[in-house]
């Protein structure tokens, strides 16, 4: 369980524009271990969909992975990332609507991809995608259907079949439920889950959703701003957050009990800096209600494993 | 499937009605036939047996329906020159036209597709900037001038292919084609390039503009997440979906090409419809005019049907939804 499948290392993801060159990932390191499951959470532009495209190598132009690296299984993989593409590493993305090719059959998408990684004949191609199609709950039968056919739930069990057939050792799911029903997000997640649990398979959950990080998660990062502002066991971040910017997240996050009808909801006040107004020190600062002088100079890193704040410094031997 | 090929079928039929209507309103309207016919001499007596032997004197909607019927008998009356049967004049020219017409089709399609694509894959790389730029010419140039630029590059001052005409062509029984003859062949290559240039730089551009889009879609990066290949996600998943829209224009151009080919023939004095429509129009033939029109509309409602059920075969959503409305 401790074994290191992937290591991020220090990268940095940079978009040269007309107003100079921008950080969208800046200077951000983690592990995914054998078998967990990651959560990355962050508002939008925070960075978490950035790492995982970073990651397969999918960041489209002008944007680039500017420095730092990235291993896998002990190999460097960063300058030749299509190889690992599918085979080891396979992502899901947010919209299964325009996820799946609207003109190819669901079983041709299957086969395809089965063929490109496995060397067997057409036919056992075949059987693999009726038995992965069965596998996140699809009639076999509908191997043929197009994916116009299918709801968004349906497609997204479609895609989950295509991540996994495969055989990946690590999906990076990138807001996979966010543009489903509510009562659909639960049942995608779940199988998501399973299949991975019992295949051993790694994922990077990227998501907004704290509720989607408590239920699914081993363990969880919070960006900000393109940076990492805190990384623990899910229980521990939830329940006692150490960087202010994820005790505000945790404060924020809306619960249904009889207590919270008449409470209005914590807000964390002011917005996520922009990229090219990008302040000094530490990127929470101006929001932050523990900012202290150092904070607004020195840009903390990881402290005590845990989070990047000041704060934190010194108190190691409390954690 | 059939219920759909059998309810465009139906539209393009009521198109025909109406493309008929203008071509007979031409006939009747543009100038009297009469006086086309007779000159000046004829006697008022003669003029009113003709009159009533042509049937001008009946009711608009039943000489409509007489010209209808004829024209689907294939029956445009004569040639105002020489006689002729009108059917027989352009049944003999047709050839030369399709054939110079597909050819010109099939280089600017080809061409089109492999250069859009080429240039939407290595966007920003030399080549494919330099075919870019290049393209500009074919947008900009007139096909006359093109026309002439090749006559005086390939014809007068290297004289590797000839100037005019359709070279050496064989019969097979009312069609002669110059695809079977080394001369033949030759004779098409200046016509065909003229005629297929500016498509070709069209059906580029718009290859490369829906490729471009078509790659930043989802599917595509599910694709290469995936781990298939480059050339698995251009071919088998970014183009048929950019094929869609490039069918649609590749089709109606083909008609223009068509239409077009007026002036290459003119050119390349191609012994084509459209020389004959011009040569029509220089002796003011009416009946060579009106059934010229009538072919071209045809043509056009033939080809346009032909884009529709190509559609229904690259895309099921259509097929579906085409379906459910039936029902």
């Amino acid at each position: 369980m401790s074994e290191n499948l992937l290591q991020i290392k220090n990268i940095s993801v940079t978009f040269k524009t007309r107003h100079g060159v921008l950080k969208a990932i800046d200077d951000l390191s983690l592990n995914v271990k054998k078998g967990e499951i990651l959560g990355l959470v962050g508002e939008s532009g925070a960075g978490k969909s950035m790492t995982g495209a970073a990651v397969l190598g999918l960041i489209d132009p002008p944007g680039r992975l500017s420095s730092g690296q990235i291993w896998y299984k002990g190999q460097r993989i960063d300058q030749a990332p299509e190889t690992i593409r599918g085979h080891e590493i396979s992502m899901i993305f947010q919209d299964p609507l325009v996820s799946l090719n609207p003109l190819r059959r669901i079983g041709d998408q299957l086969v395809e991809t089965i063929l490109t990684h496995m060397p067997i004949t057409k036919a056992e191609a075949v059987d693999r995608a009726r038995k992965g199609l069965e596998e996140v709950g699809i009639d076999p039968e509908r191997i043929n259907a197009y994916p116009h056919t299918f709801s968004g739930g349906m497609r997204q069990r479609v895609v989950i079949a295509l991540a996994l057939a495969p055989e990946p050792a690590l999906i990076i799911a990138d807001e996979p439920t966010t543009a489903l029903d509510v009562s659909v997000q639960a049942q995608i997640l779940d199988l998501l889950k399973q299949l991975c649990r019992e295949r051993g398979t790694s994922i990077i959950l990227v998501t907004h959703d704290m509720g989607v990080i408590a239920e699914t998660t081993d363990r969880v990062g919070v960006l900000y701003a393109g940076r990492l502002a805190e990384i623990g066991e899910t229980r521990d971040v939830l329940t006692n957050p150490k960087h202010p910017y994820t005790k505000g997240l945790v404060a924020s996050t809306p619960r249904i009990d009889a207590s919270s009808f008449d409470k209005t909801l914590y807000q964390i006040s002011g917005s996520m800096p922009k990229l090219d107004a990008m302040p000094n020190g530490c990127a929470f600062h101006p929001r932050c209600e523990f900012a202290l002088d150092k904070c607004r100079i020195d840009r903390p890193s990881i402290i005590a494993d845990r989070a990047a704040c000041w704060l934190l410094d010194g108190e190691e031997t409390l954690l | 499937m059939l219920i759909i090929i059998l309810r465009r079928l139906g539209q393009s039929i009521l198109v025909l009605f109406l493309v008929a209507l203008i071509s007979f309103l031409i006939f009747r309207f543009v100038g009297n036939p009469v006086d086309n016919l007779m000159g000046q001499e004829a006697t008022l007596l003669q003029r009113a047996a003709l009159e009533e032997a042509l049937g001008l004197n009946d009711p608009l909607y039943k000489q409509y329906f007489n010209f209808v019927w004829r024209a689907i008998h294939f029956d445009f009356g004569n040639s105002y020159r020489g006689a002729l049967p009108v059917a027989e004049l352009i049944a003999s020219r047709l050839p030369a036209t399709l054939e110079l017409a597909l050819t010109s089709a099939i280089f600017a399609l080809v061409f089109g597709v492999i250069t859009g694509i080429y240039t939407a894959i290595k966007r920003g790389g030399f080549i494919a900037n330099l075919i870019l730029s290049t393209s500009l010419i074919g947008v900009s140039l007139p096909t006359f001038l093109i026309g002439v630029l090749l006559i005086w590059l390939f014809a007068v001052e290297l004289r590797w292919l000839p100037s005019f005409g359709r070279g050496e062509v064989v019969t097979l029984g009312w069609w002669t084609t110059g695809f079977l003859t080394i001369s033949g062949l030759k004779s098409l290559i200046l016509p065909s390039i003229t005629l297929g240039l500016y498509q070709l730089t069209l059906i580029m551009r718009l290859t490369r503009s829906e490729m471009l889009e078509v790659l930043r879609q989802d599917y595509v990066r599910f694709a290469k997440a995936l781990g298939l290949s480059n050339k698995q996600v251009h071919f088998n998943h970014a183009l048929p979906n950019t094929l869609v829209p490039v069918i649609t224009i590749a089709g109606l151009q083909l008609g223009s090409i068509v239409a077009f080919a007026i002036i290459t023939e003119s050119v390349f004095q191609w012994p084509g419809v459209g020389l004959l429509f011009i040569n029509a129009v220089y002796f003011v033939d009416i009946p060579v005019m009106s059934a010229y029109l009538l072919l071209v509309g045809v043509l056009f409602v033939f080809i346009n049907l032909l884009v529709d059920l190509l559609y229904l075969a690259i895309d099921p959503r259509l097929r579906d939804s085409q379906l459910n409305g039936e029902r």
